[in-house]
């Protein structure tokens, strides 16, 4: 006999074991993003970058699937390998084995589904059903294997190993062959990345950097569109968001545009409210660096001559992923690269939007902890600037009260935030205010930013929600007669823009009926050591906020700018 | 019947051990540092916490005023010209809390008097004195200083007390000067006193004040 049934069945079972195992525990340390109790496992599950293993361990359980269903049709593996089941417990097998089969092709299914990425409406509930078929699977295992345990101890073990003895050489080189085939087939899929050809145009063409691409010869340029999923709120909180691309180069500088559609134009930025206790800031996740609703949308852009999965290799997973360093705060991993660094810009809708820049930011090698600092950022960093900055409007944060640092020197000029105070009337009379907010002040909130939502994007400007430091005085208690329930913007604008390296990437975006629209201009290569020369090949990753300081959208395939 | 048991029992008994193994995510305390911040009352202030007003380093023993960006006289801004007693150039310097403009006598009297962190004793730091708050590794593009404990420090220079140093160079011919410490590189040179660089202060803390610092150095390293 070439291949000896209960060999192959061997070997397909152990193979399937082994990618069982590995995706269920690389793909449950990703799941914990999105469902966070999952950390309570963190001691079963594995920690760094876990995207790449678990594409492989998905294509591995793939191979083994097709091959069982094709050895099965050819009648080349045994009727049944198995010491004869009491009829309860073979009955339960069987239905267990067929469960199995259903949630195993749904996993497969969904998986590659959202390696390709789909629509990205229906990226939510594919990732729902990727879950919970991989849920599923955890408890077969537990069931199919204690089963078998509870009736034939360790002896089972001897059956599913045994066959093993009499592997041929023919058949372990075609396994090995397989495997071969198996890691090249990952290496050409791994390759499949998004194209985005940037149109080249003459260097004396000028682009407004407005946010409205009302240039021509943006109409010329090739838009692509990349569905990003697995942030914060979004379309009916599914935090996915599809983001449409566009780029125009004349061979010194580059030109880039972003459509993504967020039905809420988020500007309340971490708002103060007077209460009776004085100045607190309004948050629900702050401090604990994750907010979600006091937040301004936010988009990133990462640039890296590696095109790696994993946002070029710099998410690494887990609560503690570098020994040395500090825990993430909330467990769920930290932003950095081994070797080398990866461009990182970031747009904020009112921190950075006034200054009409996005903040250059670099993801490089993980920095040393400092003992005064409560958040460690690892390999997150912002480059070096020279002066111009904003501030947060608070001599030290707490989240039971803070003391801000300036009042406004003309109450007047606060008025056009008073609305959210107004519609919010809870805050003036709960003296005893817990920031923890309930459902319906969070409501009062929502219907407040419906509103908002139908106004145009020149109105959204005329509520900046800064405070203009010379628009403001010192703080001083017997200065601050502010009504309970009174609200003030938390960030201070220094001086108009950045100047330095941070300051290398012009950008501007204007929302409009229910989308973001951000024009951004840079040097295709700055000479600053922390920025990427943007040439052809080089690989970009994009990731929306929707009012969130760190929930993002992501995208696996990379996106490969081709320049002529 | 009893082998089954036994399988049973064995079987409980992992998944038990798995239940006590779940895990329950606590991020981590602050550690114990090299230095300790002080509130403008004397009051040790945890090392995530804030605002302060003074800093204490238990390498040297000194206390370092911290410096705001709020326009009080320890506003990081605010730079001097070098004057003390006979010495120096007076109000060379820019700040909103004289009527005048700033020297480096101006901030040490209003300093005193003001007395923050209980300390009424502030003076111009020697050049070693500074040179020890020195950290060659800052954040990127900051000030080479501990940025954690040292925030608004400007990447410029800061005054120490050591003068009548003879200049050269450019400045030659203004004669003497005194000793800065550039808090880009971390060198020291000579500049003329008429120059507008910055300040920040020093101290040793009291009996009072080093005997409650001593107590909680040692419960922290508990």
């Amino acid at each position: 006999m070439l291949f000896p049934k209960k060999s192959v069945w061997a070997l397909l079972h152990a193979l399937a074991i082994v990618a069982v195992l590995s995706a269920l525990a690389t793909g449950l340390r990703i799941a914990v993003l999105d469902y966070p109790f999952l950390l309570a496992l963190n001691h079963f599950l594995p920690q760094g970058q876990m995207h790449a293993l678990h594409l492989y361990a998905g294509a591995l359980i793939s191979l083994v699937a097709l091959l069982y269903v094709l050895l099965s049709l050819s009648r080349a593996l045994p009727n049944t390998l198995r010491p004869k089941l009491k009829k309860k417990s073979g009955r339960f097998q069987l239905v267990l084995s067929y469960c199995m089969r259903v949630a195993l092709s749904l996993l497969l299914i969904s998986g590659w589904l959202l390696f390709f990425e789909p629509e990205s409406s229906a990226i939510d509930a594919i990732k729902k059903v990727h879950f919970y078929a991989a849920v599923f699977m955890l408890i077969y295992l537990v069931l199919h294997s204690a089963g078998y345990y509870l009736e034939y101890g360790a002896t089972i073990l001897a059956w599913i190993s045994k066959p093993f003895l009499k592997l041929t050489r023919r058949t372990v080189a075609i396994s090995l062959l397989m495997c071969v085939l198996l890691v090249i087939f990952i290496k050409v899929i791994v390759q499949q990345h998004h194209q985005l050809q940037v149109l080249t145009i003459d260097e004396n063409k000028h682009i407004e950097i407005d946010g409205l691409m009302s240039e021509a010869l943006w109409q010329q340029a090739e838009a692509i569109t990349v569905q990003t999923h697995s942030g914060a709120n979004f379309e009916h909180g599914s935090g996915a968001t599809p983001v449409t691309i566009r780029a125009l180069q004349n061979g010194h500088d580059i030109y880039m545009h972003f459509r993504w559609r967020d039905e809420t134009k988020s500007l309340e930025h971490l708002p103060l409210i007077k209460t009776e206790q004085g100045w607190k800031v309004l948050q629900q996740g702050f401090k604990d660096f994750d907010e979600r609703r006091y937040y301004e949308d936010k988009f990133a852009v990462i640039l890296s001559d590696s095109c790696e999965l994993n946002a070029a290799g710099t998410a690494h997973l887990g609560p503690k992923p570098l020994k040395d360093k500090p825990k993430h705060w909330t467990g769920k991993g930290y932003h950095y690269r081994k070797h080398g660094l990866v461009d990182l810009w970031q747009w904020k809708a009112v921190r950075s939007n006034s200054m009409q820049l996005m903040d250059d930011n670099y993801i490089g090698e993980p920095v040393e902890a400092r003992a005064g600092e409560r958040r460690y950022t690892a390999g997150y960093q912002q480059d070096a600037k020279e002066s111009g900055a904003y501030k947060m409007n608070w001599q030290w944060f707490y989240s039971d009260g803070i003391v801000p640092k300036r009042l406004a020197i003309n109450k007047q000029n606060l008025a056009p935030y008073q609305g959210l105070a107004n519609e919010s009337a809870a805050f003036s009379t709960l003296s005893s205010l817990d920031l923890d907010l309930d459902l319906d002040l969070d409501s009062d909130l929502d219907s407040d930013s419906d509103s908002d939502s139908d106004s145009d994007s020149d109105s959204a400007q005329a509520t900046p929600w800064v405070l203009p430091w010379f628009d403001s005085q010192a703080y001083q208690a017997q200065q601050d007669d502010y009504a309970p329930g009174s609200i003030m913007p938390s960030i201070l604008y220094v001086s108009n823009q950045f100047e330095g390296d941070r300051a290398h990437v012009r950008a501007f975006a204007r929302w409009q009926q229910g989308y973001w629209s951000l024009e951004l201009f840079r040097k295709l290569d700055t000479q600053s050591v922390k920025d990427i020369a943007i040439s052809d090949g080089v690989c970009m990753w994009v990731a929306a906020f929707d009012r969130s300081q760190i929930a993002h959208t992501r995208h696996t395939r990379p996106i490969e700018l081709n320049i002529q | 019947m009893m082998p089954f048991c036994k399988r049973l029992a064995l079987l409980i008994f992992i998944a038990v051990v798995i239940y006590f193994s779940l895990y329950e995510h606590v991020p981590e305390q602050s550690a114990p540092a090299r230095f300790v911040k002080i509130d403008r009352f004397g009051e040790l202030v945890d090392n995530w916490h804030g605002p302060w007003a003074c800093i204490y380093d238990s390498k040297t023993g000194l206390v370092w005023e911290n410096k705001s960006d709020d326009e009080s006289i320890h506003d990081a801004l605010w730079t001097y010209s070098w004057q003390q007693q006979q010495y120096g150039v007076e109000n060379g310097g820019d700040c909103y809390f004289e009527l005048d403009r700033c020297d480096t006598a101006d901030l040490i009297r209003r300093a005193n008097n003001e007395a923050s962190c209980g300390i009424d004793q502030w003076r111009l730091p020697s050049a070693v004195e500074l040179r020890s708050i020195v950290n060659p590794s800052p954040k990127a593009g900051q000030a080479s200083i501990y940025n954690d404990f040292f925030p608004h420090t400007k990447r410029g220079d800061y005054w120490s007390s050591e003068h009548e140093r003879v200049l050269t160079g450019v400045y030659k011919h203004l004669g003497h000067g005194a000793v800065a410490i550039d808090f880009i590189s971390g060198e020291q040179r000579v500049i003329p006193y008429r120059n507008a660089a910055f300040v920040r202060l020093v101290s040793r803390p009291d009996k009072k004040l080093t005997r409650k610092l001593e107590q909680a150095l040692k419960a922290k390293q508990r």
